[in-house]
């Protein structure tokens, strides 16, 4: 948007320019019409003590140290700190900024514009910069560049009213976006708090049917076991229990663990994922050695004690770290299974040992117990979600969920809102992550924008940081910097990979329209 | 068994797949050092110095070859006879016709054959199809001109030895010693190059392989005739000879050639790139400091190459400069085998071969070949530049390149889409940052298919090419020579039915591995794949415009899974030659087919071509520019590119240049900067990348850096009409560009050996680019007692010896002797194409004795026109108060058309540096009759005083004076 306000901002000037009128020499903007008015004597526009003849503007001779002199020529190119330094322009103590921003195109039928002075005069016709042709006025080796405004002036109103039109487009979008975003905010918001009526009286119910249970559980204890002792059916269970996992370890710690362990290596590579390797700390501490603080204490089941050796047999997870339990309880509800099926226990609904009553006390209180704690799961995740960085206007959290892409030759890109980016190539060969978002950011760039508005022109630009992608062979981790700017639709413009495997993504999206970018109509008719 | 199929098939796949990786990665993964053969592994380079050992140590070694007397004949300028070489204690012998031919130019040439091989009277192992003769066609692709026998070269003989005195004004004289045979070239009566001196000459003759059932003694015997040595000779590497996984069958045999050469008195020996390695050349044998193998020539694709080592690189140019004081004599073995060179320099305590003139210190040179002819050239100058001179007779002088070559290339491996490279393009204007070529690198191929474009990543080269040629800048594309063997592409299927590909040792296609995967060779000994190769380049095959131009890659050519990544000696080239015979030249072949293809890529559009190659040998001069191969980005590597360069030069080859930035790695900024001060006085200025690095286009650099490397590329673009002058230069004489010390200051012997300041043309400018990490000065070395301005501020610097000259990071050391004019063009341009129209700035450097001169030459920068007269050229000179530009061209007959074209471009400003106190107060000069303002600035804190001269606005191709 850069130029276009430029452009704006020379449209102001028109009613300076109609006063200085034909007299300007070429080359002279509107803006700088004032310090070329004197017919007697011409003073450095950076360096007024240097007064030149009038004759010595434009006469292809640089004079002034800031290069006022030939605003129509070449002449005073090399004055540039990009140049090589000489002392041609004299003393140190004069001023070398160079005083004019180029050379004026008046580009009647369109808009002015300044053109470089190093493109006056070359033999290229720069009609990008100057419609008119009036850079190659000396004709240099015979060059002849025509007056293009009249067409290349409509063509840029057409499209600039499209790009108006899809600039006030893009506002409009974006209004919906941060209504939508509110609207998915206030959704969350209204499940969060149901969540938490629902999660008091789900606790409320839960703590009921606990107490339910326990009452039950009391009134029947005494019917289940008589005489715990040493041999106690529990004793002897845990015994056969230790068995078991005796050669259960044995047999994990030889090949087959090795075995398992190195598929799930493999598939940690694929996707690594907390469950499987909480699975995987389950098979090392299980494996360990038997000790007060590892593996499994079977002193404790093997030596009998007051405690109901039922409570013990539904206790037992509760002896072992917390990672262990679903693993054993999974363990021992096969062992137990096994047992029965084998005819060594007796089926646990036949035998009496525990009734119906506190079965079916216990799961419903369980039952209500898992619900409060899926619950409470569920509103950690929406109330993290809450405070999850979206964006000004929580705006991206409309677009959550969505992914745009682009087809860019050897390869199709895709970018997914807040979640990560992809490179699938047309060659065959499986998709490559790219990077997976971490964070908001910003950037500088200095961009072109083309005639349809697409570009990220210059400025700080809203970015999008995808990191930890797909390793590179020889080089990191693939990363994404998405760079947005306004635009009427989510649309990546340009991938490129700045250096192996750190790619840039050229995006627009009304996300990021801003209102103070609306553009006035610019009154270029009478320029 | 049906279901194994499948996986199986995956396998292959899989295992293609890795070795395809495995293949194309391995340069980047491992530093192959150790994939090149030291001396000791390559048979005959063994045998050669065990040989050289031999002689040493035999106290009355007498060399086995003697030239008959009677056998000898003069015609006109040539001697003609038979060496006898003795072949073991019987007194048997092989004859050796020898030709000694005495050029007018003043060089001779030295030319021994061995009869039997050369009759055809010889049988090949393993029914090899190859040729019997030894390789007699290098000149065909090396020699242009300059063999025009001399008419006053006079035969006087002698019982012993035979006199021939010949060259300018008859100063030269070649003293022939017929036993053992032997060659005193001497100028002035004195001795500058002896043949033979040590007794070296070895020529292996043809001789059958006796299998070694039967304890053999007589058959296979050589000259080893000191007695101590146990009768029967190791024949270990006579025969099939293996290395690196890989077996040389060896159908010919033994068939080295080997020569020494000596030049007494001389203790500087330059020349025989490519190595990385100073200027002056090391010994190879002794000496503390001494490398331990001969420097090699064996074209070679080496990944990171090392410093300061004879290992052989990527080009050969078996050309050697012998300096001392005041006169400077040179050799050319012209021979396109691998080649090995041992150098030793030994101090003569009686000094008998110098009689009394030069050093006390003889370099000893030893010189062998693999196969092929011995084949040498002498050159016995007496000044650096005539031996150029007379070397450039033969192989040609460098060619008038286009202008736009010799401003900024920008490169990468690589620019990934047309949309890549317009991005660039603007980008570099929009920085204000001139550049006149972007380079694409192999990917923008379909599949690795030359001729073809990628067409996902470059579906509209026409479009790019067309917004570069906007701003009047191009674009060079790879074309490599070897073809990727695929089912339905065009080019490998045509290269194939017309078989025109190299062959195997068994006469078949040759197929191996390169860039595409498996790939065949185009030959270009051939002249119908010549041919067929200039087709491929017509608008209508290769979809292109004008534009673009092309670079040689991987031409020694690089085979990835060949001996020493190379193709195997063996392999039959057209008219069935061994790949052994013409290894060194083959490079060369291969840029001459292209820069045919480029001459006239459209009936009557006959443009100069710009090819680039990474190989070459004597001669490639003529076809484009060379660079130094991959380099990588460190400060060890900066530093090697100047005397790297400046030995091209000298050894006729001075269109060269290193990758700026260098390709591997990523340099750190200061380094980059640097490497942009120092490229700005690369005959051949090219930017470059590996795939692996950071894009490092200089407006990603940040500033201060990109400030300071805009303006070394500005720098460059505004003594861009001083360096195509010193092209032009080259281009007629030889002279290098780069000029080092011992060129310009033949007598003075502190500058022989200096390799990292130089003199740019004949300008008078004289560049110490830095190249050391964190440098604020450098010590220049002032050769002489003239006046030395600071080219950027006019700090006088002045006597003989070091000057400490400052250099901060934004400051490239430069200076101006004083006594030249130096053409300049200061505005800032896009291109150079784009400052054709512009002005001059001539600057006067006004020397001790007051006056000043310098030339300008000036064409279309493009065409042949310049061959009709169509340039300027103009000699300026200052003297007591009037600058004059006088005319040095000769007329023809478009000159008058393009002096019309000419003629407003004029000059817009003089600057007189070193001006004369007197003119304090003077505000007018007479500019060819009219009046214009002169502006005096007065000497002040160790600046010089200088005047400007305004708007004298005299055109450039026209006489005129202008009076102070």
């Amino acid at each position: 948007m850069g130029r276009i306000e430029a452009l704006v901002l020379l449209s102001t000037f028109t009613t300076s320019i109609l006063a200085a009128g034909s007299t300007r020499p070429r080359g002279v903007g509107p803006e700088f019409a004032k310090f070329y008015k004197s017919s007697d004597s011409f003073a450095c526009i950076s360096n007024p003590s240097i007064t030149l003849s009038p004759s010595q503007i434009n006469d292809d001779y640089c004079d002034c140290p800031d290069g006022s002199d030939e605003p129509g020529t070449s002449a005073c190119t090399y004055i540039s700190t990009l140049s090589p330094p000489q002392p041609l322009t004299g003393s140190s103590a004069q001023n070398s900024t160079v005083a004019l921003p180029g050379f004026y195109c008046k580009n009647k039928g369109h808009l002015p514009s300044y053109i470089p002075h190093m493109y006056v005069n070359d033999g290229a016709c720069d009609y990008e910069l100057c419609c008119d042709g009036s850079d190659e006025w000396e004709g240099v080796g015979g060059t002849k560049c025509e007056d293009k405004c009249k067409e290349i002036g409509k063509e840029w109103r057409r499209l600039d009213e499209i790009r108006q039109k899809s600039a006030r487009a893009a506002l409009k979008k974006k209004d919906e976006l941060v209504k939508e975003a509110g609207e998915l905010r206030a959704g969350v918001e209204k499940s969060i708090a149901n969540l938490e009526v629902e999660i008091k009286t789900q606790e409320a119910k839960a703590a009921e049917l606990q107490k339910v249970y326990e009452d039950v559980e009391r009134r029947e204890r005494g019917k289940v076991v008589k005489s715990p002792g040493k041999g106690s059916k529990v004793t002897i269970l845990a015994g056969l229990a230790k068995t078991r996992v005796e050669e259960l370890r044995n047999a994990l710690t030889g090949g087959v663990k090795r075995a398992v362990q190195s598929w799930e290596n493999y598939a940690a590579n694929k996707d690594t994922d907390a469950d499987e390797s909480a699975e995987d700390r389950d098979i090392e501490s299980i494996s360990k050695p038997d000790s007060e603080s590892e593996g499994i204490n079977w002193a404790e089941w093997e030596t009998s004690d007051e405690e109901s050796d039922v409570e013990a047999l539904y206790k037992i997870e509760e002896y072992l770290p917390e990672s262990l339990r679903t693993w054993v309880h999974q363990k021992i509800t096969d062992l137990r299974i096994m047992l029965i099926e084998n005819g060594i226990l007796a089926d646990n609904a036949n035998s009496g040992s525990e009734s119906k009553a506190v079965t079916d006390a216990r799961n419903s209180y369980n039952t209500a117990n898992d619900d409060v704690g899926n619950k409470k799961s569920s509103l950690g995740d929406l109330q993290g979600d809450l405070t999850k960085d979206y964006g000004a206007d929580d705006i991206f959290r409309a677009l959550k969920n969505t992914c745009v892409s682009k087809d860019s030759g050897e390869y199709e890109y895709e970018l997914c809102w807040m979640d990560k980016t992809t490179q699938k190539s047309k060659k065959g060969g499986g998709n490559t992550g790219m990077g997976n978002f971490v964070r908001f950011d910003k950037l500088y760039v200095d961009e072109e924008v083309g005639a349809d508005g697409k570009g990220l022109g210059q400025g700080e630009r809203f970015v999008l940081m995808y990191e930890n992608g797909q390793g590179c062979w020889n080089g990191p981790n693939r990363q994404t910097t998405v760079v947005l700017a306004c635009a009427e639709k989510d649309e990546i413009w340009k991938v490129q990979e700045q250096e192996k495997c750190m790619y840039r993504m050229d995006v627009g999206s009304p996300t990021v329209c801003e209102r103070e970018i609306k553009v006035e109509k610019a009154n270029k008719d009478e320029l | 068994m049906r279901v194994s199929s499948t996986p199986s098939s995956q396998w292959t796949a899989l295992f293609v797949l890795v070795s395809t990786l495995c293949t194309l990665f391995t340069p980047a993964v491992s530093v192959k050092y150790e994939n090149f053969k030291t001396c000791d592994q390559a048979g005959f380079c063994k045998r050669n110095r065990a040989y050289a050992d031999t002689a040493a140590a035999t106290s009355s070694w007498k060399a086995p070859y003697a030239l008959t007397s009677d056998s000898l004949s003069w015609k006109s300028g040539q001697l003609q006879g038979t060496i006898l070489k003795t072949i073991n204690t019987n007194g048997e012998t092989v004859r050796l016709p020898i030709t000694i031919s005495f050029l007018e130019s003043g060089s001779a040439r030295v030319t021994i054959d061995e009869e039997k091989r050369q009759k055809g009277d010889i049988e090949l192992r393993h029914n090899s199809i190859a040729r019997k003769e030894r390789y007699n066609e290098v000149e065909d692709w090396t020699i242009v001109g300059g063999l025009g026998l001399s008419k006053n070269a006079a035969e006087s003989r002698e019982a012993e030895k035979t006199t021939v005195t010949y060259g300018p004004e008859g100063k030269f004289e070649a003293v022939v010693t017929f036993a053992p045979f032997s060659i005193d070239f001497k100028r002035d009566h004195a001795t500058q190059i002896k043949f033979n001196d040590r007794g070296l000459l070895n020529m292996e003759h043809w001789r059958p392989k006796i299998e070694k059932t039967v304890p053999e003694k007589k058959e296979g015997e050589e000259e080893t005739p000191a007695p101590e040595v146990p009768s029967g000779e190791d024949e270990s590497t006579w025969w099939d000879e293996p290395f690196g996984g890989s077996t040389d069958s060896k159908p010919k045999g033994p068939e080295s050639v080997s020569l020494d050469i000596t030049f007494p008195g001389y203790d500087h020996v330059f020349g025989i790139p490519e190595h990385a390695g100073p200027l002056s050349l090391r010994e190879t044998r002794g000496g503390t400091g001494a490398h331990t193998d001969p420097y090699r020539l064996y074209n070679a694709d080496v990944f990171e190459y090392i410093m300061d080592s004879p290992m052989t690189l990527y080009g050969a140019i078996p050309f050697m400069q012998a300096h001392r004081k005041d006169s400077t004599v040179g050799v050319f073995w012209m021979n396109a085998a691998e080649t090995w060179i041992d150098i030793i320099k030994q101090k003569e305590p009686h000094n008998p071969l110098s009689l009394g003139i030069g050093s006390a210190t003889d370099t000893k040179t030893h010189w062998f070949s693999e196969s092929g002819l011995i084949d040498v050239f002498v050159f016995l100058g007496p000044t650096p530049k005539d031996v150029t001179k007379a070397y450039g007779e033969l192989t040609g002088y460098t060619q008038l390149p286009q202008e736009f070559s010799i401003a900024y290339h920008q490169c990468r491996w690589n620019y990934n889409s047309d949309e890549d490279v317009k991005d660039v393009d603007r980008k570099m204007s929009k920085h204000q940052i001139p550049y006149d070529v972007i380079w694409l690198d192999i990917e923008y191929t379909d599949d690795k298919q030359y001729f073809t474009w990628d067409p996902l990543t470059f579906p509209n080269p026409i479009g790019m090419l067309e917004q570069l040629d906007k701003s009047d800048r191009k674009l060079v594309a790879i074309i490599d020579p070897h073809i990727k063997n695929k089912e339905g592409y065009q080019v490998s299927k045509e290269l194939k039915e017309k078989d025109l590909a190299v062959h195997n040792k068994d006469g078949n296609i040759y197929e191996g591995w390169c860039w595409p995967g498996s790939s065949y060779w185009v030959d270009c000994f051939n002249p119908e794949a010549i041919k067929w190769w200039v087709g491929l380049f017509k608008y209508n095959v290769f979809k292109s415009l004008p534009n673009l131009f092309i670079w040689n890659d991987m031409n020694e050519p690089s085979v990835f899974n060949g001996p020493e990544t190379t193709m195997p000696k063996d392999n039959l080239h057209h008219g069935n030659w061994e790949h052994r015979d013409v290894h060194n030249v083959n490079g060369l072949t291969f840029v001459n087919a292209t820069y045919q293809a480029m001459l006239e890529r459209k009936k009557g559009e006959l443009r100069r071509p710009f090819v680039l190659t990474r190989s070459y040998y004597a001669g490639s001069q003529r076809m484009g520019a060379m660079w130094t191969g991959d380099n990588q980005a460190n400060w060890d590597h900066i530093a090697a590119a100047f005397p790297m360069i400046i030995n091209n030069g000298i050894a006729g080859f001075p269109f060269a240049g290193a990758d700026v930035g260098g390709f591997f790695g990523n340099p750190e900024k200061d380094l980059l900067a640097r490497w942009y001060q120092a490229g700005a006085f690369y005959p051949f200025f090219r930017g470059h990348a590996h795939i692996d690095t950071r894009r490092r286009e200089p407006y990603l650099v940040g500033e201060p850096y990109m400030g300071i490397i805009t303006q070394a590329l500005r720098l460059r673009y505004a003594l861009l009409p001083a360096w195509y002058t010193a092209f032009h230069e080259a281009s007629v004489d030889g002279t290098p560009i780069l000029r080092p010390h011992y060129f310009m200051y033949p007598s003075d012997e502190a500058g022989f050996a200096i390799d990292d300041q130089f003199f740019v043309g004949s300008t008078g400018l004289l560049a110490k680019p830095v190249v050391t990490e964190g440098a604020t000065s450098v010590d220049i070395y002032i050769p002489d007692n003239e006046l030395y301005y600071d080219y950027f501020d006019f700090t006088k610097y002045e006597g003989q010896g070091h000057k400490t000259v400052p250099a901060p990071l934004e400051k490239i050391p430069l200076l101006m002797q004083g006594g030249h004019i130096i053409p300049r063009k200061d505005r800032p341009r896009r291109s150079s194409g784009l400052m054709k129209w512009d002005p001059y700035t001539l600057v006067i450097v006004i020397g001790k004795d007051g006056t000043a001169s310098g030339e300008l030459y000036v064409d279309d920068g493009e065409s042949y026109d310049y061959e009709s007269g169509a340039y300027i050229r103009r000699d300026f000179e200052y003297r007591e108060g009037v600058l004059e530009s006088r005319n040095l061209g000769t007329k023809g007959k478009l000159t008058d058309k393009y002096v019309k074209t000419m003629k407003d471009v004029v000059v817009e400003r003089v600057v007189v540096v070193g001006a004369p106190k007197a003119w304090e107060g003077k505000s007018s000069v007479k500019a060819a009759g009219k009046d214009a303002a002169l502006e005096f600035h007065a000497e002040e804190g160790g600046k010089a005083a200088w005047v400007v001269v305004r708007r004298p606005q005299v055109a450039i191709g026209e006489d005129w004076k202008i009076e102070f």
